[in-house]
């Protein structure tokens, strides 16, 4: 057994003892001496951990998206069989809003691999493509088939397209053509969805698929659960990093300081603060635990500082969330608003710090940079 | 031409990387994994480990180093300095020791890229002329006592070049010129709407044998392979927007254009707009690549092109060819054998440190 959490905390001229008097085994006479990883014993902390969040937290989180999803689709077909209301089919929008937002810190696996996080949003929206793309589509395909939607861009299969159509001032669903013009679209983008999440889910579910892969060690996927961990840590870290840059966008970071509301992820459904609450308890999901089982458990009892902070950290942010009931456009529009929401990207600037510095040092693992090295 | 007199060489030389190691380790020490790697702190090694897992050498250097080549036949390596270095390290590969901090010239930086040339006396690196910001360069250097001395350079008739190869004759150098244009000290890319990527061959004298490019203009072609037949495989990075369907790789077979390399959509869709590293297999004709943002390996079939299988890596990183396979990196995790000789590939972690390794590795 590997204790790779040490090992990767030793410095780098360590390593290499460390590792020497740790190798199980030679394999005499083969051309390289393979490092072979017996199974690792149910004492293994990362083990536990990573079993312990794939069946509290990730799967539970990919089924009820799912779920959402279904229920989506569902809604799509119900309202413009006149089966719905408008309010009705814009909360199961803002249930599948808040489940995909929810779900950023978990997109490990599948998912984020694929790169098929387009198909279920677009940000952000620089040039109000969303719009553009919908209606160009409806123009070229008025009698829109699933096929149509499926093969078209990834701008017009999401939630952002099925937000426009919903929420957007432009369009009055109360007139019966207006409703007949958008709703091909509108139940494609509800399958569309509800195929795409049913799909990933089954490829937690396979035998042998991601979910076992974070169960047991060593697999195709991970020769150490500290591979895992790191994996956990790398996607967790990477969503507190996209939070900051769909606060920041709007608050115009990125411009100097002019704010952009356009750029705001769920402007139309003022979905905008409650995507960034539903992603920060993702996190704090990972974080916790099910039940007290996740990440924090990690830590030794020297390193119960760090965990308080953390705990601290993620208790403020999602405090100033709760006390947040004005709409964030009018937010962004006054000194005050602005003020707050500054506090607020200070505090999840914080948050991703910790993670990305503190807790992956604490936990001995490394988080990748090659990804974004751009060489 | 004397080419075909060369290729039973050059197909050890070329992959210094790969077989050709192994065959002149073989009866002595085994093979030495040559790479850049950072500590959890952050400092920047030069590093040399054997494929068991002992270390051979980590010198602390000062830049942050790309990829690493090494002498056709004396115990050195050039581990060169990622864009935009002035710094590269001439290092004696059996103890690590640092021989000689290479200066980049005032108004050049390296590009991490460098190759030594098969007798020996010779190094090449690709670099920028900051004094016309862009503009590449070969820089040409010369083995004087165990130092480098930089004596002069040539064009590389292109902007941003990154890697370069021989090719089997190893006279002619093959240059991914990335055509991005950065200015001195600096990453950022300044030329994103007039970017002019293109495939060079280049005679070591610099005359120019061709220049190819891709239809799309934002497509930067930044790494190599080579086989030792000649043909050339390159990869792209692609700057333009997310959601333009691009294909990532691109070959020039012996004799014929440089076209795009056939990539399924669900693989092209799991590259991300990002290759990193690439290997040729001589033996088994494969083509190996690096999909770090997709945690992917993918290994082709050279000559069908078709998908031999793709297999799981997060923050996969460097690739080299060795007999039973690739040997991978990664920035996170375990380094990987895949051993490709059987029709299901088969990986197995390697007991070197986890995590950390740089863009590139070389295997000697």
């Amino acid at each position: 057994m590997l204790p790779a959490g040490e090992v990767l905390q030793t410095d780098i001229a360590d390593e290499d003892t460390m590792i020497r008097s740790n190798t199980l085994r030679i394999a005499s006479g083969s051309l390289l001496t393979a490092l072979l990883l017996s199974a690792c014993t149910p004492a293994d902390p990362q083990a536990d951990t990573s079993k312990a969040l794939v069946d509290g937290v990730l799967l539970p989180t990919y089924v009820q998206w799912a779920e959402t999803d279904r229920r989506l689709a569902a809604s799509a077909i119900g309202f413009c069989a006149d089966n719905q209301t408008l309010p009705e089919a814009r909360e199961a929008f803002i249930d599948a809003q808040t489940a995909w937002a929810g779900l950023q810190p978990l997109l490990i696996g599948p998912m984020g691999e694929g790169n098929l996080a387009w198909q279920v949003q677009f940000w952000p929206d620089k040039k109000n493509l969303v719009a553009r793309q919908v209606t160009a589509l409806l123009n070229a395909k008025p009698e829109l088939t699933q096929a149509d939607l499926d093969g078209a861009s990834v701008v017009v299969q999401g939630l952002s397209a099925y937000e426009y159509i919903l929420f957007d001032g432009s369009i009055d669903l109360s007139k019966g053509a207006t409703k007949e013009r958008y709703c091909p679209l509108l139940t494609a983008i509800g399958e569309h969805q509800q195929k795409l999440s049913a799909s990933v889910l089954q490829q937690w579910q396979d035998k042998d698929g991601m979910a076992d892969q974070l169960r047991s060690f060593p697999n195709e996927r991970y020769a150490e659960p500290s591979e895992a961990i790191a994996e956990v840590l790398r996607v967790q870290v990477t969503a507190l990093d996209g939070l900051k840059k769909k606060l920041g966008a709007p608050l115009g970071r990125q411009t100097k300081g002019h704010p952009q509301p356009y750029q705001a992820e769920g402007r139309r459904s003022d979905t905008t603060l409650a995507s960034i609450e539903a992603a920060v308890k993702g996190a704090e999901h990972l974080w916790l635990g099910a039940d007290k089982d996740g990440l924090r458990k990690l830590l030794s009892t020297e390193q119960a500082d760090l965990a308080k902070r953390i705990d601290a950290s993620y208790a403020e942010l999602l405090q100033q969330l709760a006390g947040m009931s004005q709409p964030f456009g009018e937010m962004l529009a006054s000194v005050e608003g602005r003020k707050q929401l500054d506090a607020l990207y200070q505090r999840i600037d914080r948050l991703h710090r910790l993670h990305q510095l503190d807790l992956s040092r604490a936990l001995g693992v490394q988080i990748g940079f090659n990804a974004h090295d751009g060489d | 031409m004397k080419r075909r007199t060369l290729l039973g060489l050059s197909g050890a030389m070329l992959a210094a990387s790969g077989i050709a190691g192994w065959t002149l380790a073989r009866h002595g020490e085994q093979q030495v994994l040559l790479s850049a790697r950072n500590d959890k702190d952050g400092q920047h090694y030069a590093v040399g480990y054997r494929l068991d897992g002992r270390q051979v050498f980590a010198t602390p250097v000062a830049e942050r180093c790309h990829d690493v080549y090494p002498h056709p036949y004396l115990p050195l390596a050039v581990f060169v300095g990622r864009r935009p270095s002035r710094e590269s390290y001439l290092i004696d590969s059996r103890d690590g020791r640092l021989l000689q901090v290479m200066a980049s010239p005032a108004d050049r930086h390296f590009y991490g890229h460098g190759v030594f040339h098969k007798d020996g006396e010779w190094f090449y690196t690709t670099e920028n002329d900051t004094a016309h910001a862009g503009r590449g360069v070969l820089g040409v250097y010369r083995l004087e006592d165990r130092q480098l001395v930089r004596v002069g350079e040539h064009a590389t008739h292109g902007i941003g070049p990154h890697q370069l190869l021989w090719m089997p004759d190893n006279e002619t150098l093959v240059i991914a010129n990335g055509g991005i244009r950065t200015e001195a000290d600096s990453r950022e890319m300044m030329n994103l709407s007039a970017m002019e990527p293109s495939l060079v061959l280049l005679r070591r004298d610099g005359s120019l044998v061709s220049k190819e490019q891709l239809p799309e203009q934002m497509n930067s072609v930044r790494h190599l392979a080579v086989g030792a037949d000649g043909t050339i495989v390159s990869g792209q990075q692609y700057e333009g927007d997310p959601m333009d369907r691009v294909p990532l790789l691109a070959i020039k077979r012996p004799g014929q254009a440089f076209q795009h390399f056939p990539v399924g959509e669900p693989q092209r869709q799991i590259m991300n707009q990002y290759t990193a590293s690439l290997a040729i297999h001589d033996e088994l004709r494969l083509l190996a690549v690096t999909a770090p943002r997709g945690n992917k390996v993918f290994f082709w079939d050279l000559d069908s092109t078709e998908l031999r299988q793709e297999a799981h890596l997060p923050d996969c990183a460097g690739v080299a060819a060795v007999a039973e396979g690739f040997v991978v990196s990664s920035g996170q995790g375990r380094c990987r054998l895949f051993d490709c000789r059987a029709e299901r590939i088969a990986s197995t972690p390697l007991a070197l440190p986890a995590g950390l390794w740089d863009n590139h590795l070389r295997i000697v």
